[in-house]
């Protein structure tokens, strides 16, 4: 079995707010947000960044009732709030609808830092006896998925992908997979991450996030000049995918549709790093563009800020499209910020036509790069929408969505 | 039409080519083969951390030296255990299919599991954090997350095909074996390496323990006296390939991966749901997808933890699978000898599965107690269980979160 799969339903827990229409309200405004991250503990280092786009203090109580978030760490309220929201923004009403098998599959790149922490500093204060069981539980990286199939009764395959940058690309991708060979008869595809001061700190160190820059601002500058890192972010986004058939049968608004996937490694990236394979990874996207034969639209880039995974999506673009002047592209990171399923969410919002301003400090054209994320209005709707996410470390990801 | 089904036929038949493991009995399949043959249980003490705080001591640690790595050693010294394991299991694997790793990179792709990646390493790097801040150095060790062992086999292997790392706890092995089944059939990748890794880390441990989840003797699967898991480490890979590819090359097929399935009980974040319904789906869609009745499974390797849950759920789960097969169908579970590898555990034993599907032989778990007649199983216990002409053979894997995974392997030339 086969089926053409599509997104209907698209929910989000992000610093911009809850819900798609937030993002895309920040995605049109091009304005990123940025909150100091706490700094006290002395993790971080001098001249380090200092803020990240956290959620804060969001009422998810909506979403997510009070008695049920207690038995839950951050990233699986995060995620379990997303895909209530999902199914909400599908147009399901689940208590009135027969149970439909559903598959889960949700990407995260650091898992439950906040849970892993708790537990390790009550190892090393209080003695290994005095872990707690709860904190064990959610630090697990499938705690959110196994939380999202928990709250929604989803008794088909539940995935966990961590592919660092790659994985929420991979992970709708898998969830498209179970639904599109019948397995499923719905999935839930997303995903999340939360940002914690020692993981902040971490990254700081590391030297992967934007600095502060004489002004202060610490500004992500995706594919432009002068970027230095990119903004950490958190949160939590969730598509519900169908069968298209299935989809229109119950008249359901498609957001888009997915139409192929594929992957490929530059191994001569270092772990942690970025290397200097655009020759293969330029080829492995040819060969997915060139045996699917479509025309690209939109390309919604991956690039963060970071100073050489960014050059390497310069590279690999320019010499997959082999010269030919590249569809408009979009940098949604430069506004959500990297990591928490904002990027995977903007991907969706570009395929269904919205708008993605260049983002705040892009201005400047990299000369090793030689284009800028597009600003202004689109020339046409998009047809088709390729989605590009290069991981640290080397894995790679392309999703390519489409208008049915 | 009738040679497009027939390509697509030919596409669903994938051949083991190759495998590798590390695991407590040692580094390699030879030590493993050797210590499941005879039942030589590596569950004691250990030290790869102190675990004298810990409410249980014991755990399945792999044994020193690390042999050398197809790296250079100052490479080497950045890996975290995890990613050692995993580089050796899969040169151990590529070595034993004969494959040239340089002939179309682009076509190999590694589908991988683990559950805690570097996590001992991040545990150093959180003392030396708290305990001196400014000099504490986060270079040494970059891959700290459960997709470092599928980074570094990509890595160090130089493979420029798709990466894809499940973390689903400890059905994530068979899940990720699952993954690179359907990768084959689609035709995305010619050969996929697929396995995982996992090492002992403080977390892991002292979570487990105060879940009141880890024996403090030596695991007992399926026995009435059982009382909780052995934590383990290491890794398992296989080199799968299109069949017909395999051939073609004049590579020699170990096995057929058959099939393979999963589900989710969503019934609770740490205990399977009791009646076996959801592990019991896994297996289902696993035989359905290898188009085998479950009258014709030869064995079955278990998840088996030895938690009296665990074992009770799974025998449920095998009850409602089999009929009143069940209580004569011959069941491990290899984790009584080198202990519970969580996200690597289904790619261990699909190892396992492997060597006893070539050897005709089934491990056994040690001691002399009898099963639990409580079960109403039939596990091999005290002796290996010759099963000269198995040819079907299922490992199954059930985790936290609710996540099961079963793979269905034949013997080449196994009728499907």
């Amino acid at each position: 079995m086969s089926r053409a799969v599509v997104v209907t339903g698209l929910g989000v827990v992000s610093a911009h707010g809850l819900g798609r229409e937030a993002l895309a309200a920040a995605l049109a405004a091009g304005s990123p947000i940025a909150t100091d991250v706490d700094r006290s503990a002395g993790f971080h280092p001098a001249g380090a960044a200092r803020t990240a786009a956290l959620v804060g203090a969001l009422d998810l109580t909506a979403w997510l009732p009070a008695a049920a978030a207690r038995r839950m760490g951050r990233p699986s309220r995060f995620a379990v709030a997303a895909a209530r929201m999902a199914i909400v923004d599908a147009g399901i009403d689940l208590a009135a609808s027969p149970p439909a098998l559903t598959a889960v599959a949700m990407a995260t790149t650091f898992g439950a830092a906040s849970s892993t922490e708790a537990l390790l500093r009550e190892m090393r204060e209080a003695g290994p006896e005095a872990a707690s069981p709860f904190q064990f539980t959610e630090c697990v990286a499938n705690a959110p998925a196994a939380q999202v199939a928990l709250s929604l009764g989803a008794r088909g395959a539940n995935f966990t992908l961590m592919q660092g940058e790659a994985g929420p690309l991979l992970a709708v991708a898998r969830a498209a997979r179970e639904v599109s060979a019948g397995r499923a008869e719905r999935a839930l595809a997303g995903a999340v991450d939360e940002v914690t001061p020692l993981l902040h700190a971490i990254l700081a160190r590391f030297g992967a996030l934007a600095r502060p820059d004489r002004s202060g601002a610490e500004r992500s500058r995706p594919l432009a000049a002068g970027r230095d890192g990119y903004t950490l972010g958190e949160g939590a986004s969730v598509l519900v995918l169908e069968p298209e058939v299935v989809a229109r049968a119950r008249g359901a608004r498609i957001l888009a549709r997915v139409r192929g996937s594929a992957g490929a490694n530059d191994p001569s990236a270092p772990a942690g790093g970025w290397g200097s394979g655009s020759v293969g990874l330029a080829a492995a996207l040819r060969r997915f563009l060139t045996a699917d034969g479509t025309r690209i639209d939109r390309i919604v880039s991956g690039a963060s800020g970071a100073r050489r995974g960014d050059l390497l999506e310069g590279s690999v673009l320019r010499r997959a499209f082999e010269g030919a002047p590249l569809p408009p592209v979009h940098t949604p990171k430069g506004i959500l910020a990297e990591h928490g399923g904002g990027f995977l969410a903007a991907a969706v919002l570009a395929a269904a036509g919205y708008p993605i301003a260049r983002p705040l400090g892009c201005d400047e054209v990299d000369p090793e790069i030689g284009f800028l994320a597009h600003a202004g209005q689109l020339p046409h709707p998009p047809g088709r929408t390729l989605v590009t996410a290069l991981a640290s470390g080397g894995p790679a990801a392309w999703l390519l969505l489409e208008q049915p | 039409m009738a040679a497009k089904r027939f390509r697509a036929v030919e596409h669903r038949v994938v051949a083991v080519t190759g495998y590798g493991v590390v695991s407590a009995l040692g580094w390699g399949v030879r030590p493993f083969a050797d210590g499941l043959t005879a039942s030589r249980a590596v569950i004691g003490p250990f030290d790869r951390f102190d675990p004298s705080r810990q409410r249980t001591r014991i755990a399945a640690q792999v044994p020193g030296p690390t042999p050398r790595l197809p790296l250079s050693a100052s490479a080497a010294r950045r890996l975290s255990w995890a990613d050692r394991f995993a580089l050796a299991a899969a040169a151990e694997a590529v070595r034993h299919a004969d494959l040239d790793l340089r002939h179309a990179p682009h076509a190999i792709g590694v589908f991988f599991a683990s559950s805690t990646g570097g996590m001992l390493e991040a545990e150093s790097l959180y003392d030396q954090l708290r305990d001196d801040p400014r000099h504490a150095r986060v270079s040494p060790i970059v891959s700290q997350t459960p997709a470092g062992p599928a980074e570094a086999v990509a890595r160090h292997l130089g493979l420029m095909g798709p990466v894809e790392t499940i973390s689903s706890a400890c059905a994530s092995g068979a899940m990720a074996i699952g993954c690179a089944l359907e990768a084959l059939r689609e035709g995305s990748v010619d050969v996929a390496i697929a396995g995982g890794a996992d090492s002992l880390c403080r977390v892991t441990y002292a979570g487990f323990n105060a879940l009141r989840a880890v024996d403090p003797e030596p695991c007992r699967p399926f026995r009435a006296s059982r009382a909780g898991l052995s934590l383990g480490e290491g890794a398992g890979v296989l080199v799968l390939e299109r069949a017909a590819r395999a051939e073609a090359r004049g590579a020699r097929p170990h096995a057929l991966l058959l099939g393979a399935g999963s589900s989710c009980d969503a019934y609770h974040m740490t205990t399977p749901e009791p009646e076996g319904e959801g592990a019991a789906r896994a297996l289902v869609a696993a035989l359905q997808d290898a188009g085998v009745d479950a009258a014709a499974v030869d064995f079955l390797n278990a998840h088996g933890t030895g938690t009296p849950h665990n074992d009770e759920a799974e025998a449920r789960a095998i009850h409602r699978v089999f009929g009143a097969r069940a209580a004569r169908l011959p069941v491990t579970s290899t984790k009584a000898i080198v202990g519970h590898l969580l996200g690597s555990a289904g790619a261990v034993e699909a190892v396992a599965t492997l060597l006893s599907l070539a050897s005709g032989w089934l491990p056994a778990m040690p001691g002399s107690e009898a099963a639990d007649p409580g079960l109403g199983l039939d596990p091999v216990i005290g002796e290996p269980r010759r099963l000269a002409d198995a040819r079907i053979a299922v490992s199954a894997n059930l985790g936290f979160g609710g996540a099961n995974a079963a793979l269905v392997f034949g013997r080449p030339g196994a009728t499907r």
